[in-house]
């Protein structure tokens, strides 16, 4: 994954785009959950959410930037 | 604990110290948090490198709020604003690097357009406005003197004010939330629980009008109250995203069955004011069974399934109920009709609380997702404009004013002074009482200033290092949070206090040591937030105002209007949800139990009684069994009601009052032929003619007493 992408010349790290994909999957995730309403499952929701967030996050940037 | 008698314990806590503490603590809880997002926001902006620690944090003075629940609901909305705004910042800086007449000009509109966004949306959409126009300011601000350099200034400004939105929005959500998914559900059962209660107590029918207006305010309060929540807690939570639907569907059946149940007792108050005792009293008696069906025994839990089924059970008896008394009233033909009329209603009003219950013993019942799709139904607002074009004319005047001051003097510092009038003229726009809010403001910001200026030039020199710089900030700047929960009784002393200290602060990394800049930029601030007091001087606010608060009324009126001449589909949510939010909007600036209210209330509920019965006239219209001339009579007879209503006066009023009583007599006459389509049809058209003629409702002034209703006993 190249560290900077050219959207329309403007260079645009490649991190900003994987956040904003990770944004994009918690959101799905978070939908999911919130449909079958296991968040009752959940001593804080809105802490695992951001939880959720971190691990997507770390992991979609330690595996595509070794 | 025992062991401490009770006296004691309750002495050392008496109730006045509870509630204290409780508030108290509520405020400092709100307090601990801003303080964490100001110095995480700080903290993030300096690891990230950025330019301006500054920007983040008065970005995080203006997000954070103590009513927001979640702040992360909101950021939605600010996101959205952010991005428009140095886009058009960008855009602005690209099409006029050299003109700076044309460029100050664009740039007064658009905060203009922003403040009257900002003024027109309520809630968290209009925050979103007022960052619009700030960002699209502070992203060319740095710039203004290098427009080469704007594309750069505006990444770093924008990334600033996101990192603030993310943080405020995140502090607030994850650090002790309030939770507004618990508010939302403790408010809907308690105005449930309220409407049952006042549909069961009720049977006697004789309501004093001084109590019906509360509950009418009461009710209306509840389904605005409902929708502004629901709206806020889908961006909390996915369960209640999920459910969303439904809820709205919800208030709608809430809505219509508190509109019914209103008519059904505007009906028998009107019939037992005009010499019908023994009609009202047949009414009151078929309203019995509603009654019972709503008081289960005691020992049974009144769970809204329970009751659901045991009004559906006694909707069944109502027809036969019905006959029966219908036998009794014989003798009247006149009699007959209103009594007819009077079923429609309770058995509409039986269905609508049936429906209503039921769904609300589903969405209790079930967790999660609740399977198969309903009507979609939309929540309309009803907007008026005159106060969003005069919050856009004024803007732009402020900013306008203070360019060509600029320009003209050359000053260094008017940038300060324009971005402050920016940020104030959209935050203090909505607020009824502008010029006094602007006022608190001032004096707040002045106090922030010195405060700033104490920490900065007299403590901070001394101090090393990020813990140094919290230990040295934090006490003053905490006054900011604590005074913004103090909003009600110190309106804007809050927001002005933080965004002084932080705009002086001016956190930088390094830190420079200016006490001219101090002493220049807060003249600006300060100039700049008097022309925008000034500018509110000059042209007044109109909301909550007298001229304001007529021209609703007619709104309100013409409400009618709409419920005659729009589309049918989906057209009994937007004109029950938009009747409520005007009536909201108006009564806000009334005094209860004054005149002007009294005025008020006798119009809502003659346009909720008339545009209800307008809107099933012409549902039942649609039948495919009525002939013709029947259906034009009733279309005559709708017309004429909208126009009445358009423009009330005695002649429009006689033009109705002769197509309605034309309508039921070629009604009345077709009856026998075609009983399935004209039935419904013509209990809708007596609802209205007996609305019509009540000399008690809002249109009293302009009821000609004709020699022709002589009939009428």
């Amino acid at each position: 994954m190249p560290r900077e992408v050219a959207l329309a010349d403007a260079l645009v790290p490649g991190l900003l785009l994987i956040y904003l994909g990770c944004l994009l999957v918690l959101w799905g995730i978070d939908t999911l959950i919130g449909r079958y309403g296991l968040y009752r499952y959940v001593w804080h929701p809105s802490l695992f959410r951001v939880a959720v967030f971190f691990v997507l996050f770390g992991a979609a940037g330690l595996l595509l930037y070794p | 604990m025992s062991a401490v008698p009770t006296d004691i314990s309750s002495w050392r806590h008496p109730p006045w110290l509870r509630d204290f503490a409780a508030e108290e603590s509520q405020a400092w809880i709100f307090v601990a948090k801003s303080l964490v997002a100001f110095y995480l926001a700080a903290w993030l902006t300096m690891v990230f490198q950025l330019e301006q620690p500054a920007t983040t944090m008065i970005t995080v003075a203006i997000v954070m709020h103590p009513q927001s629940g979640t702040v992360l609901a909101k950021s939605f909305y600010r996101a959205l604003g952010t991005c428009t705004g140095s886009l058009f910042g960008v855009l602005l800086m690209a099409a006029f690097p050299q003109q700076r007449e044309l460029f100050l000009l664009s740039l007064s509109i658009w905060v203009a357009l922003c403040a009257g966004g900002a003024v027109l949306y309520r809630n968290f959409m209009s925050y979103g406005f007022v960052l619009a126009g700030y960002t699209a300011f502070i992203v060319v601000l740095p710039a203004i003197d290098h427009p080469t350099a704007v594309f750069d200034s505006a990444v770093g400004r924008v990334s600033e004010v996101m990192l603030g939105i993310i943080v405020s929005g995140l502090v607030s959500d994850v650090i002790l939330p309030v939770r507004l998914r618990e508010v939302l559900r403790r408010i809907s059962r308690e105005h449930y629980q309220h409407f049952i209660d006042f549909a069961r107590g009720s049977l006697g029918g004789a309501i004093p009008r001084e109590d019906m207006e509360k509950a009418h305010l009461r009710f209306v309060r509840a389904a605005v109250q409902i929708e502004d929540l629901r709206s806020s807690v889908i961006f909390e939570d996915p369960e209640v995203r999920a459910r969303s639907s439904r809820m709205q569907l919800l208030n709608l059946r809430y809505m219509a069955a508190a509109t019914s149940f209103q008519s059904l007792h505007h009906l028998i108050n009107r019939l037992q004011r005009s010499n019908h005792p023994r009609t009202a009293a047949a009414l009151i008696k078929l309203y019995g069974p509603i009654g019972t069906a709503l008081s289960p025994d005691p020992s049974e839990k009144p769970m809204p399934r329970l009751l659901a089924t045991r009004i559906e059970a006694c909707e069944a008896e109502l027809p036969v109920l019905a006959a029966k008394l219908r036998e009794d009233l014989r003798q009247d033909p006149n009699l007959l009709l209103e009594f007819d009329s009077g079923t429609t209603l309770v058995r509409r009003f039986a269905a609508e609380l049936r429906d209503f219950t039921s769904l609300e013993a589903t969405l209790r019942e079930t967790q999660g997702v609740v399977g198969g799709t309903v009507e979609r139904v939309d929540f309309k607002r009803a907007n008026d404009y005159a106060s969003p074009l005069i919050a856009i004319v004024r803007t732009f005047l402020t900013m306008a004013t203070l360019s060509v001051f600029w320009i003209e003097t050359g000053w260094t510092f008017g940038l300060s002074a324009l971005l402050l009038a920016t940020v104030f003229s959209g935050l203090l726009a909505t607020s009824p009482m502008p010029v006094l809010a602007t006022a608190n403001t001032w004096v707040a910001y002045a106090i922030g200033l010195v405060a700033a200026y104490f920490v900065v030039f007299e403590l901070m020199p001394g101090s090393d290092g990020f813990v140094m710089l919290i230990l040295v900030t934090a006490p003053l700047l905490a006054l900011g949070p604590y005074l913004t929960t103090r909003n009600a009784t110190l309106p804007g002393v809050g927001a002005g206090y933080s965004l002084g200290f932080v705009y002086i602060l001016a956190l930088k990394n390094p830190m420079v040591y200016a006490p001219d800049r101090f002493l220049n930029d807060s003249i600006a601030a300060l100039f700049g937030l008097m022309m925008s007091g000034a500018a509110f001087m000059i042209i007044p606010t109109v909301i909550g105002t007298q001229w304001l608060r007529r021209r609703q009324l007619v709104q309100l009126r013409r409400q009618v209007v709409f419920a005659a001449t729009a589309p049918m589909d989906g057209i009994l949510y937007r004109f029950e949800s938009v009747n409520r939010d005007l009536y909201q909007q108006i009564v806000q600036f009334t005094r209860q139990g004054s005149e002007e209210s009294r005025v008020l209330f006798s119009w809502a509920l003659a346009v909720h009684d008339s545009g209800r019965a307008v809107i099933e006239l012409r549902q039942d219209m649609l039948h495919t069994g009525l002939p013709p001339p029947v259906r034009e009579a009733m279309q005559y007879a709708v017309d004429a009601l909208a126009q009445l209503y358009d423009a009330p006066d005695k002649a429009r009023w006689m033009a109705a009052d002769g197509a309605v009583d034309q309508a039921i007599t070629l009604t009345t006459q077709t009856l026998p032929q075609a009983r399935a389509s004209c039935q419904p049809a013509l209990a809708d058209l007596l609802l209205l003619r007996t609305a019509l003629r009540d000399d008690e409702s809002a249109l009293a002034p302009y009821i000609v007493k004709a020699p022709e209703i002589a009939h009428a006993p």
